[in-house]
């Protein structure tokens, strides 16, 4: 038996201290799949913190057949689904670091330059993901940053498998569309800039 | 412009030989669709995770101890709102007793004696006419009926012994 499965049978017993180990285990998915579902650090930081409270609350529920991943980042996805049916989210602020307070700058970046593209790619693409139908948007995540696969984000999101493959495909075109959109943006506002204003 | 099958092999990340590669890079050069497609691809292959601030299981232990708290306040007042409730009821339900009670105790003690008599009277002679009746009907009975009624009970048994183990079998491939 492997440490994630003795804990989950130690904590389906009521062992808190091994729950605590699952948390410590999957934080980092959990609020990454939060994160990138719901835009803003302090909001993903509340979601994750629910996501594991009600694993906890439905521990009895857990089907060990299942891998514990696939069943929590399940609650998470359909915890933030919730959460954008209730309150959309219009709006990203990309003024904010991608990383919160938590990310510290990579030191093996091989100049600022390239660490500076980067973060603008990132900041992009979180962007364009703000954009996407949420169930979209937990697909997307679940395959890219967490690399379940189709199967497994089908058994989290309650799709079927050719669903979860034209969704993908659908929401990789609406990226894509964004993208070149953005792009075009920043091509406008690139060559307006050294008159300083669109009057000259 | 036409977008196959470039399109295609970069929505399904598809393996490209050399000819093919060629052809690809040919049409991003002049599609910014495809090329948007073939940088959000890009993008996408490698993202980073991001990770909560340090801390992160200790804020959910004390999540977790507020929320337990709760519930066993919740669950306390709970339990107090029912009780009161069915307390409540019982009384408002039993209040006609309960009050010919508080003001002659004595009357209605006789009555309640009285009631158990007459029902233990008639139970003594409902259980007589039984005992008559018991004597007298078999004789006007004769032997073969009473081995019908004999071999109906017995298939009736079996019937429902049989149907009882088939109703409470469990299917295969469900667990206990």
């Amino acid at each position: 038996m492997t440490d994630e499965m003795a804990w989950v049978h130690q904590a389906q017993k009521g062992d808190d201290a091994a729950f605590t180990n699952l948390v410590e285990m999957y934080q980092k998915p959990v609020y990454n799949l939060c994160y990138r579902m719901l835009g803003e650090p302090e909001t993903a930081e509340d979601a994750a913190q629910e996501t594991f409270l009600k694993a906890y609350q439905n521990l009895g529920r857990y089907d060990v057949e299942r891998p514990f991943a696939t069943w929590l980042l399940s609650i998470a996805a359909h915890h933030c689904i919730d959460r954008l049916r209730r309150k959309r989210f219009t709006s990203f602020s990309i003024d904010q670091d991608e990383e919160g307070q938590t990310e510290l700058p990579d030191s093996s970046a091989p100049d600022p330059e390239t660490e500076a593209v980067r973060k603008q790619t990132r900041e992009r693409l979180q962007g364009c993901l703000q954009s996407l139908d949420p169930t979209d948007r937990a697909a997307v995540v679940m395959r890219y940053w967490q690399d379940c696969s189709e199967v497994e984000i089908a058994q989290a999101l309650k799709l079927t498998v050719p669903a979860v493959k034209s969704r993908l495909h659908r929401a990789r075109r609406a990226l894509a569309d964004l993208w070149e959109e953005k792009d075009k943006k920043a091509r406008v506002r690139r060559e307006r800039k050294p008159y300083g204003s669109p009057a000259f | 412009m036409d977008h196959r099958p470039f399109e295609d092999w970069l929505l399904d990340n598809q393996d490209l030989d050399a000819d093919e590669s060629r052809q690809l890079n040919a049409h991003l050069q002049v599609c910014p669709s495809c090329t948007a497609l073939a940088e959000v691809n890009l993008a996408l292959t490698s993202v980073r995770m991001a990770a909560p601030a340090a801390g992160f299981a200790d804020r959910f232990h004390v999540r977790l101890e507020a929320r337990k708290k709760v519930l066993r306040r919740r669950n306390f007042w709970g339990f107090l709102l029912l009780a009161v409730s069915v307390l409540s009821g019982l009384v408002w339900i039993s209040w006609p007793v309960l009050k010919s009670l508080i003001q002659s105790p004595v009357d209605l003690l006789a009555t309640w004696l009285s009631s158990l008599l007459s029902f233990w009277a008639a139970f003594q002679a409902m259980a007589h006419a039984g005992a008559v009746l018991f004597r007298v009907v078999p004789g006007f009975v004769p032997a073969y009926i009473w081995t019908i009624i004999l071999f109906a009970a017995c298939g009736w048994s079996l019937l429902w012994v049989f149907s009882l183990i088939k109703f409470t079998k469990f299917p295969q491939g469900v667990s206990r």
